[in-house]
């Protein structure tokens, strides 16, 4: 299987998807990667991360129910695909083989930091 | 969208920008969740900046590359099949709207056709003068006389014979000059003799000019005289060809007694001097200048041609006019002197170049002196006005029919909607429309050009053709005229119409939402700019007619003006006695021939331009003109044919004079010779009535001479007094060419021109009123069939006809009196700013006002009933049946 290149904000973007499971949509997953990684995000840069990975076939998406805040239109609902989940655990594993042959002199690190 | 709370929305032209740019199947996820967040950020941040991230946002989304190679989510639309249905539909539409089609394809064409007229015109006004090649660098030597203190200035663009000769070599920029005088010559032809203007020029014609010659060498044809160069219809009347160099031709000089028949050589035939030219000749001479009159510095004050110059390219003007006045200062100082001491000559002159291209539409230094056509730019403007207006009008005809029948098409558009024709389409499709009846209505309108050429050139003093059509610039801006028409027509129509929603227009009856205020506004504008117009006619005939019926302080009926050279008194005199011995003659007057005008000084200081008249005693009389004080020349004394003069009353004005009678004048065509006032003629319109009264003088000195001669005859014996008139003339006069005309004919065509423009806005205003009242006519149809149904419920419940057209009628007739609001001030205006070109002029009546009102509220009325009372007739059983 061809290896996918993924962005830095595209495997955030989609990483974020993977975690909302089955909520996840433009607002949302803006909001949402707001929160984890502390940036802010714009809406359009997002949308067009998911669409890339809708091109890629690494998400799903279906149209889903509209609600009085959006002014009745509907949300386009995203999901990941299996070469989705494949790929995030390809990029997971990836790293943490990098993390293993971190030299422990080097910086005065633990593997699994979290900020 | 929600109406129920009015909750803060994002800015809609963000959304508007959105929606136009992104693809449509990403539109409602995208706009859905900016409309999310806006909601949120609202409560976090405040509306404003809310408002800021969202336009930020949808810019973000503009950028190109956001959204590439989208897999389409929707099928595609058919588009060949829907722009195949577009135009059989838009023909479909054209051919079942019979009476909407017509209305705005004749409105349309004839808006254009006056458009394109009007452009024919002024492409024409402005051309003149530019076909010759030494162009940019041709000038015409002007003066402008400044009075001593600065007081005033005047300016005038006559020369005489030294400025071109004495200039050019003064001044290094000047490469060459030409003067141009008219002249009058008797020519000679077997037995006829026919007086012509001729033209006197500076053999360096040909060159500073682009006047092709037929036949002749163009260098030397005016450098031998006697030579003369005529033009192609000259050679062929006289000759029958033009091949006629070296063929001679018999001239004589007609203001000269003494001189005889002499043979001149032709030197050159030229081609027909185009018509937007300032120079039209028939004969050119060799000017000839003795030279004493050159060596007579007090000929720097002796006016009466035209002097052109050619610069060197590039040459500053403001330096090279500072140039001439060093060059006039020393050259003419012997003169200055003389003038002022004999004369009390104290204006100083200040010579200047006008650009020749400049010439023609130049109110302040016209053509004059022998160049002709000259034109008064406010005519240019009048018709662009008037064009500008009729072709406004019928894209309002359009606008309005377009929207009010929309109704009936709004199914189509509920249809195309559903079926997946979106907004850009539609507006394409109606624009399209829109710009298929322009083409046929433009098409029309060459048409109709070609058809009023022949009396719009006789209207307007021209000969315009068709061929002026290949013009770069004129097609060009044809193709601009048709493509803004179609556009200012289709535009508002489309946008409309295509915003109309599927939803309601597919289920039930649909109306137009809102009171419609643009088409009330438009109809408004219509009316606005018809009484306009009509007020605009109205004041131009009051003043016309004011003009031609206004006492001329003079009896004009029933006089002959014959012209005759060099007219002696004892010649007068003859052809008195000879004409007086038939009792249908009344009197004969001789008086100099042309205008004459001259200075005096009055008192030592006051100074007076006035004409100069040399009558006998029978003038006053024959024409009836009053003296108010003194008395007039008499047989009696006299002295009266040496010394005495008679001035009118804005002469004595000008004068200051308490007790004019005995008062000396002083002035310069006789050297300082003194004359006695004795008498004071009442002032009387001797010249056209678009100028004012001037300051006149009248001598009876035998050794001026005359040049015509009025003869009053009883009334009723026009023809047997003209045929004795004749004979009396050849007889006394075998060798003068004899013409007659009437006095009052002639006063007549000094306004030649406003009759011609009379008609010409007379016929603007009529296509106007037409143009408007086609267009209400539709609109009242329109209305009358929507309702169709409320007029069958309110005769069902006993309504009369009456009621109901009053019904009808009073929406369209209150549109109409409210126009009169805009139109009234504005023409007031208008018309004031025009009047003021006369010096006697029409006050603008109320009556003016009111009958204008009345016409139009007339015609509206008529327009308008007729469709309501078709509407009304209708038995309501038929229109209720269905539903």
């Amino acid at each position: 299987m061809r290896k996918a290149y993924l962005g830095e904000f595209e495997e955030l973007v989609l990483l974020t998807t993977a975690i909302l499971n089955g909520e996840a949509y433009g607002v949302s997953v803006a909001k949402e990667l707001k929160k984890l990684s502390g940036r802010s995000v714009s809406i359009a840069a997002v949308h067009i991360s998911l669409h890339r990975l809708l091109d890629k076939g690494l998400v799903n998406s279906h149209m889903g129910g509209a609600t009085m805040s959006r002014g009745g239109r509907r949300k386009r609902i995203f999901t990941v695909t299996v070469a989705g989940k494949h790929i995030l655990q390809e990029i997971h594993d990836t790293r943490n083989q990098m993390w293993e042959m971190l030299p422990k002199t080097s910086f005065n690190l633990e593997p699994g930091f979290k900020d | 969208m929600n109406h129920y709370h009015k909750s803060p929305q994002p800015p809609k032209w963000a959304t508007t920008l959105l929606e136009w740019r992104c693809p449509d199947e990403l539109l409602e996820e995208i706009g859905g969740d900016l409309q999310e967040l806006f909601e949120e950020q609202v409560e976090e941040i405040g509306e404003k900046q809310a408002r800021k991230e969202y336009m930020l946002a949808v810019l973000r989304y503009l950028q190109p590359f956001a959204f590439k190679h989208q897999p389409k989510i929707y099928p595609s639309t058919n588009y060949t099949t829907m722009f195949q249905n577009y135009i059989t539909v838009a023909l479909r539409h054209l051919k079942r709207n019979r009476v909407f089609s017509i209305i705005n394809i004749s409105g349309l064409s004839l808006g254009l056709a006056c458009c394109m007229l009007i452009f024919l015109y002024t492409k024409d006004e402005v051309s003149y003068d530019r076909f010759h090649d030494n162009n940019p660098n041709i000038y015409r030597i002007t003066k402008k006389f400044i009075k001593p203190g600065n007081s005033s200035e005047s300016k005038d663009s006559n020369t005489g014979y030294l400025q071109g000769p004495i200039f050019a070599s003064g001044v290094p920029e000047i490469q060459s000059f030409v003067r141009f005088q008219s002249h009058r010559r008797d020519i000679k032809l077997g037995n006829d003799i026919n007086s012509q203007e001729v033209f006197l020029t500076d053999p360096d014609f040909f060159s500073v000019f682009t006047f092709p010659l037929l036949a002749g060498n163009p260098k030397t044809a005016l450098q031998e005289p006697p030579s003369v160069v005529i033009s192609e219809d000259m050679a062929r009347k006289h000759f029958g060809s033009t091949d006629v160099v070296g063929k001679t031709l018999l001239l004589k000089d007609s203001y000269d007694s003494n001189s005889q028949f002499e043979p001149y050589a032709v030197t050159g035939v030229a081609r027909k001097s185009p018509q937007n030219s300032s120079i039209k000749f028939d004969v050119l001479l060799p000017i000839i200048v003795k030279n004493d009159e050159i060596a007579n510095k007090e000929n720097w004050f002796n006016s009466f041609l035209n002097t052109f110059v050619v610069l060197q390219s590039g040459a500053d003007i403001k330096s090279v006019e500072a140039t001439m006045d060093r060059v006039y200062q020393a050259d003419a100082k012997e003169g200055m002197r003389i003038i002022a001491e004999r004369f009390g000559m104290k204006d100083k002159t200040v010579y200047a170049l006008q650009p020749f291209t400049d010439m023609h539409l130049n109110k302040e230094l016209p053509a004059q002196n022998g160049l002709v056509d000259s034109s008064n730019p406010m005519f240019s403007y009048i018709l662009s006005g008037i064009a500008l207006f009729i072709l406004l009008i019928a894209c309002i005809n359009f606008i309005n029919l377009t929207v009010a029948r929309s109704l009936k098409r709004a199914k189509e558009i509920g249809v195309r909607k559903v079926i997946g024709g979106d907004r850009t389409h539609l507006m394409i499709q109606f624009l399209g429309e829109s710009f298929v009846l322009c083409f046929i209505a433009f098409v029309l309108a060459i048409l109709l050009v070609q058809l009023a050429l022949p009396t719009f050139n006789q209207l307007s003093n021209k000969a315009l053709a068709l061929s002026y059509l290949f013009d770069a610039k004129l097609v060009l801006g044809y193709i601009g005229l048709f493509l803004i028409t179609g556009l200012l027509a289709g535009f508002y129509p489309a946008v409309v119409l295509s915003s109309y929603n599927p939803v309601q227009t597919l289920y039930s009856r649909f109306k137009l939402s809102g009171k419609n205020y643009l088409q009330k506004i438009l109809v408004i504008l219509q009316f606005s700019l018809a009484s306009f117009l009509i007020m605009g006619t109205l004041t131009i005939y009051s003043q016309f007619n004011y003009l031609t019926t206004r006492e001329l302080g003079y009896d004009d009926k029933n006089v002959i003006g014959i012209s005759k050279s060099n007219l002696t008194p004892k010649e007068a005199q003859l052809f008195r006695q000879e004409l007086l011995k038939n009792p249908a003659f009344v009197e004969v007057a001789p008086k100099n021939g042309g205008n004459w005008y001259t200075i005096a000084k009055i008192n030592g200081d006051i100074q007076i331009n006035f004409k100069y008249e040399t009558v006998d005693q029978a003038y006053l009389p024959l024409f009836n003109i009053p003296i108010v004080q003194g008395r007039n020349f008499s047989a009696d004394f006299p002295a009266d044919s040496t010394q005495s003069v008679l001035v009118n009353e804005t002469f004595v004005k000008k004068a200051e004079w308490k007790d004019p009678i005995g008062q000396e004048v002083n002035f310069w065509y006789d050297n300082n010779q003194k004359y006695k006032v004795i008498g004071v003629v009442k002032d009387h319109h001797f010249e056209a009535l678009n100028t004012e009264i001037k300051p006149q003088l009248f001598t009876m000195k035998p050794s001026n001479g005359y040049g015509m001669a009025f003869i009053k005859i009883k009334p009723g014996t026009e023809t047997s007094s003209l045929n004795h008139l004749e004979k009396t003339y050849k007889q006394l006069f075998p060798i003068n060419p004899y013409s007659y005309e009437f006095k009052s004919e002639e006063n007549l065509k000094a306004y030649e021109a406003e009759a011609k423009w009379k008609q010409i806005i007379l016929f603007g205003t009529v296509l106007t009123i037409f143009i408007s009242c086609i267009g209400l006519f539709g609109l009242a149809t329109l209305s009358a069939e929507r309702r169709t149904k409320e007029i069958g419920i309110r005769k069902v419940l006993g309504a009369s006809v009456t009621s109901i057209v009053q019904l009808l009628t009073w929406d369209f007739l209150k549109l109409v009196s409210f126009s009169f609001l805009f139109a009234f001030p504005a023409a007031w205006y208008a018309m004031q700013q025009w009047l003021q070109n006369y010096p006697y002029q029409v006050d603008i009546k109320d009556w003016a006002f009111i009958l204008t009102a009345g016409v139009v509220i007339l015609v509206a009325f008529f327009t308008v009933s007729f469709q309501s009372i078709k509407a009304a007739r209708i038995n309501p059983a038929k229109n209720l049946r269905s539903e």
